[in-house]
């Protein structure tokens, strides 16, 4: 990957990588902080804006790109789309869920529901990659990826409701 | 009115708001605006309107009361901290690096440039019969606008496109220019001897810029240490104190603030703190440069405009120095090898002028009548706030429609090309 970077004097810096054939990235990154994103479909052809975005949303953007992100929770409603049926949510363990105090491995996340817990949240603390020797506890937000139906699933589950296991196990 | 009550003040920014957000509506910089606003507020016009009654709610309204005086102190020490902070970015964006990295091609673009000085001169030369007069004019005609022309190149999205080098690239050789020009204009002008003892000035402010360079070549650690702070506050009072303070130091010594600011901007730009500078610093730019082109068009009687030699000494620098910068932005965006279209655009963009034309023009106001004369201290400033409202709205207008105008220009350029044999 070729990635030519030159200043703007007064502007910031710009950076253009080559994408396939003759396309090319050009990423401006002002002093300000904002980043402007085009392409330039061949090299006569005039750059094409994309989009801008500002800097806390351009790093943001950025570690999603890098796979390497998910947004802390604030509510359960927050979710993140990785692809048309994969997604990041959040689910809260309530104290009457059966598999709160509990090991993740007792509780059998994936094979009852089909999601994969990549992360608990406690508190101020966020438990990542938790084994199945990772206990879970009451108020406890699990940060899981899965699709829909699995989502809903682990919801059930955390929040204490009953879990029609019959069908996700005739899935598998 | 030698004072300036604090309701003026908020009077000069309401306007300079409304101003601001007209230019804004229309797409066109702010610079005419604030100029044209500063006019209108001035005594000439605002000064000049009588009495206006409304005796039904018992309100009397008198314009002759209400104009702002350009010399009050507020708004004087406003402006000068306008040309301050404008010409303090100016070097803090003033890359040497990239000056010597593409040296070869700014180095050519830019000479090429350097034919813009012509015109000027010789409008000036020919009508004042002056040398000073005739530098003053060539500088006026000279000096792109940093300010619009980046702000268009972002607007546009070109920025993203290979006609932003060239450029900015000869927007660089034009500040290095620049700063030289004004140190020795302002020394000539400002300094005591005239012409004959002139030598002593420009020696004088030879030799603080030098001890200025050497500070700032030497320096960059105690500017990296100066900034080691774990405060915004005191990052922003810092760097404004060590600005003014070196400005006005210069100014006392009889050297350009301006271009003792530029200088205390390169001494920053070589530390890990330019971006931060940058941002914290950015409003109190826009604020005193604002302040600074209302101040100059308060200075302007709008009606030095209908005298006809004025008039056509301002269309005479337009249809001349127009075009020779057209030329030059094309050859300077062939020296870069792009195509015409592209040339064209570089030519479009590089014709615009503003805040530096009238730095100038404020230099040249500050003179002494009695030592240079009215031509110096009251016609070329007139002219070239003239020169600036035009060009600056020609250049905008010239950049926003290029695609247009290019298909006009195409086959004269494109016609040219093709006669030089094709092997």
């Amino acid at each position: 990957m070729v990635v030519h970077e030159s200043d703007l004097p007064g502007v910031g810096k710009k950076f253009e990588i080559d994408l396939k054939g003759e396309e090319k990235l050009v990423i401006v990154i002002h002093n300000t902080g904002k980043r402007e994103l085009f392409v330039r479909k061949t090299p006569d052809a005039d750059s094409e804006k994309l989009f801008e975005l500002s800097d806390k949303l351009a790093r943001q953007v950025g570690t999603i790109m890098e796979g390497a992100y998910f947004q802390p929770i604030k509510d359960t409603d927050v979710s993140t789309a990785l692809g048309e049926d994969t997604l990041i949510e959040w689910a809260k363990v309530t104290a009457d869920a059966e598999i709160a105090g509990g090991t993740l491995g007792d509780a059998a996340v994936r094979n009852r529901t089909g999601a994969s817990i990549i992360a608990i949240q406690r508190g101020e603390e966020t438990i990542e990659s938790p084994t199945a020797e990772t206990t879970i506890e009451s108020g406890d937000t699990l940060v899981a990826l899965g699709d829909m139906a699995s989502h809903e699933r682990l919801e059930r589950l955390a929040g204490g409701e009953p879990l029609d296991e019959e069908q996700l196990n005739g899935d598998e | 009115m030698a004072e300036l009550e604090l309701i003026h003040v908020g009077v000069m920014f309401a306007v300079l708001a409304i101003a601001g957000g007209l230019a804004n509506r229309v797409g066109q910089s702010v610079i005419p605006f604030y100029l044209v606003a500063g006019i209108l507020m001035g005594e000439a016009v605002l000064g000049s309107v009588g009495t206006l009654s409304l005796d039904a709610v018992g309100l009397t309204i008198a314009g002759s009361d209400l104009w702002l005086d350009p010399d009050s102190e507020f708004i004087h020490l406003g402006a000068e901290l306008g040309i301050v902070f404008l010409l303090f970015f100016l070097g803090l964006e003033f890359s040497m690096e990239r000056l010597i990295e593409s040296k070869e091609r700014i180095g050519k673009a830019g000479t090429i440039d350097l034919l813009n000085f012509l015109p000027g001169m010789l409008i000036g030369y020919l009508f004042f019969g002056g040398i000073v007069e005739a530098v003053l004019l060539g500088g006026i005609v000279y000096i792109s606008s940093s300010a619009i022309i980046t702000k268009s190149l972002i607007d546009l999205g070109w920025i993203a496109n290979n006609e932003s080098s060239p450029m900015l690239g000869t927007l660089v050789y034009e500040d290095m220019v620049i700063a030289l020009y004004l140190a020795v204009v302002s020394a000539l002008l400002l300094g005591a001897g005239g012409i004959e003892g002139a030598t002593t000035d420009i020696l004088l402010a030879v030799g603080v810029l030098f001890v200025l360079v050497f500070a700032v070549y030497f320096g960059t650690e105690y500017f990296q240490e100066f900034l080691e702070i774990d405060s915004i506050e005191l990052t922003v009072l810092r760097t404004v104190a060590i600005t003014v303070f070196v400005a006005g130091g210069a100014l006392a010594l009889g050297v350009s603030e301006a271009v003792a600011a530029f200088f205390v901007g390169m001494g920053f730009s070589s530390t890990s703190h330019v971006h931060e500078i940058e941002e914290l610093l950015i409003p109190i730019r826009d604020v005193f440069a604002a302040v600074f082109f209302f101040w100059i068009g308060l200075l302007t009687d709008p009606f030095v405009f209908l005298d006809t030699t004025v008039a056509g000494l301002i269309l005479a620098a337009v249809a001349l120095s127009g075009p020779t910068k057209f030329l030059t932005g094309y050859l300077g965006g062939r020296v870069y090898d792009l195509d015409e279209r592209r040339s064209f655009r570089v030519a479009c963009g590089m014709t615009t002028r503003g805040e530096f034309s009238l730095i100038i023009a404020a230099i040249a106001t500050s003179a002494s009548v009695d030592q240079w004369g009215q031509a110096v201290t009251e016609t070329i400033p007139s002219i070239a706030v003239g020169y600036v409202l035009v060009m600056s709205v020609l250049g905008t207008l010239a950049m926003q429609y290029a695609d247009r105008l290019w298909l006009i220009a195409e086959p004269i350029l494109v016609e040219d090309e093709d006669v030089t044999p094709a092997d």
